[in-house]
């Protein structure tokens, strides 16, 4: 309707998105020490690649200040080393006795994710304050 | 708003009935011929300011506009409107008195 | 006597409305992209052709003439001058945020200032005896 909604757009996409990654750091986390997955390998670390995606591109009275929004451009396998422990004991030892684990990194997950919440709190608050400054303009015509 | 209710064959009665009331008024001097004018342009105002808000209204469902340009073109629309209408209503009343008045 | 007239600052007010509309666009896509590798925040500069000259030339002869040339300020869009991270995004989300509460709150001002203006003129409309 306007490049305000358009903006509310940009915020909505960002919601999507940074919730995405929550759930895919909570995976990672999840997995961070499955030896095992269902093709015999360890879990692979999965990350989150961004792209920005603009909702629009026609021409308006605000110049060229256009929304932009994001999108997940893909989901992908870390390609990291697998991390190795020496534990012999473990079923999936090999013949040195090492276990190869996740490449997962549990702390750096969880900055991940409180990255990803504080955004998608932020993108929240946007979507606020967007639609009061509409309601306000509304009042504008009454 | 305003350009449905004049239309414009409207405004060029309105501007027609504007300028002979002001005419019946003021028995026919000098001044009349102003003061016509200036309420023949009132009602161009008027129309203008009503085409910029369908403008404005537009451009905001058709999402090149905004919305506060559209309310703000409305306002004024309204105003311009009421403002006409007031006169109107006024000059109407003074043309009314002085056919009133014994001769 | 150098007065401002009245279609002067209805222009005014309403160029901060929309100059505060741009700003929060700008600001709403730097929020959705802090995440985004390589983006670059944007802010709006603001060219105020009009505020300048509106000393001069703006004294409207007739209350329903229009503002002169509303389109010649220039609304543009900057990348702000900020050193990335390491995946070379540039966004500060309590900077934006920041710019948005004062987008928000300049937007409401001049829509409270241009209310009252317009219930001034309605109320003159209206009272006449």
């Amino acid at each position: 309707m306007s490049q305000l909604s358009a903006a509310v757009s940009a915020a909505a996409s960002a919601l999507n998105v940074e919730r995405t990654r929550i759930e895919v750091a909570v995976s990672n986390i999840a997995n961070a020490e499955s030896t095992r997955g269902p093709d015999g390998q360890p879990y692979r670390r999965r990350d989150v690649v961004l792209a920005s995606d603009p909702v629009n591109s026609f021409d308006s009275v605000l110049g060229n200040a256009k929304a932009t929004g994001v999108k997940v451009a893909a989901i992908v396998a870390d390609q990291a080393e697998f991390r190795r422990r020496y534990e012999p004991s473990h079923p999936d030892a090999d013949a040195e006795g090492f276990v190869s684990l996740p490449n997962v990194d549990a702390p750096q997950e969880m900055v991940d994710m409180l990255g990803a919440a504080r955004a998608y709190q932020a993108n929240l608050a946007a979507i606020g304050l967007i639609k009061e400054m509409v309601n306000k303009a509304l009042e504008l015509g009454r | 708003m305003a350009v449905e209710l004049f239309g414009t064959t409207g405004a060029g009665a309105a501007k027609a009935a504007a300028k002979k009331i002001a005419g019946a008024a003021a028995g026919g001097g000098g001044n009349v011929a102003d003061f016509g004018e200036s309420l023949a342009k009132l009602i161009d105002g008027v129309e203008k300011t009503g085409a910029d808000a369908n403008t404005a209204v537009n451009d905001m469902i058709g999402k090149t506009g905004e919305v506060h340009d559209a309310m703000i073109a409305l306002q004024r629309a309204e105003q311009a409107l009421q403002l006409t209408v007031q006169i109107r209503n006024k000059l109407v009343s003074a043309y009314q008195d002085i056919m009133r008045m014994p001769i | 006597m150098n007065e401002i007239s009245d279609s002067a600052v209805l222009a005014a007010l309403r160029r901060q409305m929309t100059v505060a509309v741009a700003r929060q666009v700008a600001a709403a896509g730097n929020l959705a992209n802090v995440d985004t590798p390589g983006y670059r925040a944007k802010e709006v500069t603001f060219d105020d052709v009009l505020g300048r000259r509106t000393g001069a030339a703006l004294t409207a002869t007739n209350a329903l003439h229009v503002g002169a040339s509303e389109g010649a300020d220039a609304i543009s869009i900057e990348e702000i001058d900020s050193p990335p991270r390491r995946d070379g995004n540039t966004v500060q989300l309590d900077r934006e945020l920041l710019t948005m509460g004062k987008a928000a709150g300049d937007f409401a001002a001049a829509q409270t200032a241009l209310a009252a203006k317009f219930r001034l003129v309605r109320y003159a409309i209206n009272e006449v005896r």
